[in-house]
């Protein structure tokens, strides 16, 4: 039944988006996560990334999660000499996150899986009606 | 004679399929909203004026010559894809406008309601005809 298909279909976004949200978690739980040594690396930030992937069972293509990407970007210095991971000048590498981005790319996330949630109620009202032509 | 037979049964029909068809293609536009280089797509509303719409009517499929073959889906719409709708694509690389999809979803549900409503009036009709009421 086409309408099964549609709530399958908008559960696979409701996934995405829900994965997209875990690596959005990481980033902010992990804003200040330095490195225990000097000269090594702070936490790098995680950019998850989306795949159409055509399912035929289905007949269309859904929502899956790709591979995580890693940020390429500069970290963030922070003058902190006493600090373990400071370096000889006294500089101490921060991960490159930026909590702001942070939030808005949660909201995005927030938004379309609100948008999954609303097709799946609205298909559930559709087979609803259906059902109620039994009733009539 | 099959209730389908009916001409407005069989037209109802097909606008139910139309719904259903479409509301596929809805949550596929919503779920690869994020997706860059997606582009929505939108079914034309069927028409009832021109010759008898073929409710359910017989889907173009592949001859199945050998039973090793995989069958192909015979599920492709019968439906015309709306070519002409609005588009334009976020600097995300989407196509997919959030809210207009939302719209579509409501008005969908809502006309597929009215369908449905049309569609079991029609039935209470043909039971006062046969004294059940």
């Amino acid at each position: 039944m086409d309408f099964l298909k549609s709530i399958s279909i908008a559960a696979s976004g409701l996934r995405a988006q829900a994965g997209r949200m875990r690596v959005i978690a990481e980033n902010v739980a992990n804003a200040d996560s330095t490195a225990q040594r000097a000269g090594t690396d702070p936490y790098r930030r995680k950019i998850p990334t989306f795949r159409a992937e055509m399912d035929r069972a289905l007949d269309a293509k859904v929502v899956g999660m790709g591979r995580t990407r890693t940020d390429p970007s500069d970290f963030r210095m922070k003058y902190e000499p006493g600090h373990p991971a400071a370096d000889t000048n006294g500089y101490v590498k921060y991960p490159n996150v930026n909590s702001l981005v942070e939030m808005t790319d949660m909201r995005d996330a927030q938004r379309s899986y609100e948008a999954n949630l609303n097709v799946i109620g609205a298909t559930r009202r559709m087979i609803q009606r259906t059902l109620d032509i039994l009733r009539a | 004679m099959p209730i389908s037979a009916i001409p407005i049964f069989s037209i109802l029909r097909t606008k139910m399929q139309w719904h259903q068809e479409r509301q596929k293609l809805l949550a596929e536009n919503v779920s690869n909203a994020d997706m860059p280089n997606f582009k929505p797509r939108d079914l034309a509303a069927p028409k009832f004026d021109g010759p008898t719409p073929s409710a359910g009517g017989a889907t173009l499929a592949l001859a199945r010559t050998s039973p090793g073959h995989i069958g192909a889906s015979a599920s492709a719409t019968q439906f015309q894809l709306d070519r002409n709708g609005r588009f334009e694509v976020r600097p995300a690389g989407s196509g997919v406008n959030l809210e207009d999809e939302m719209l579509k979803v409501a008005a969908n549900q809502m006309d597929y309601q009215a369908a449905t409503t049309l569609y079991a009036r029609s039935l209470g009709l043909i039971k006062t005809a046969i004294g059940k009421r």
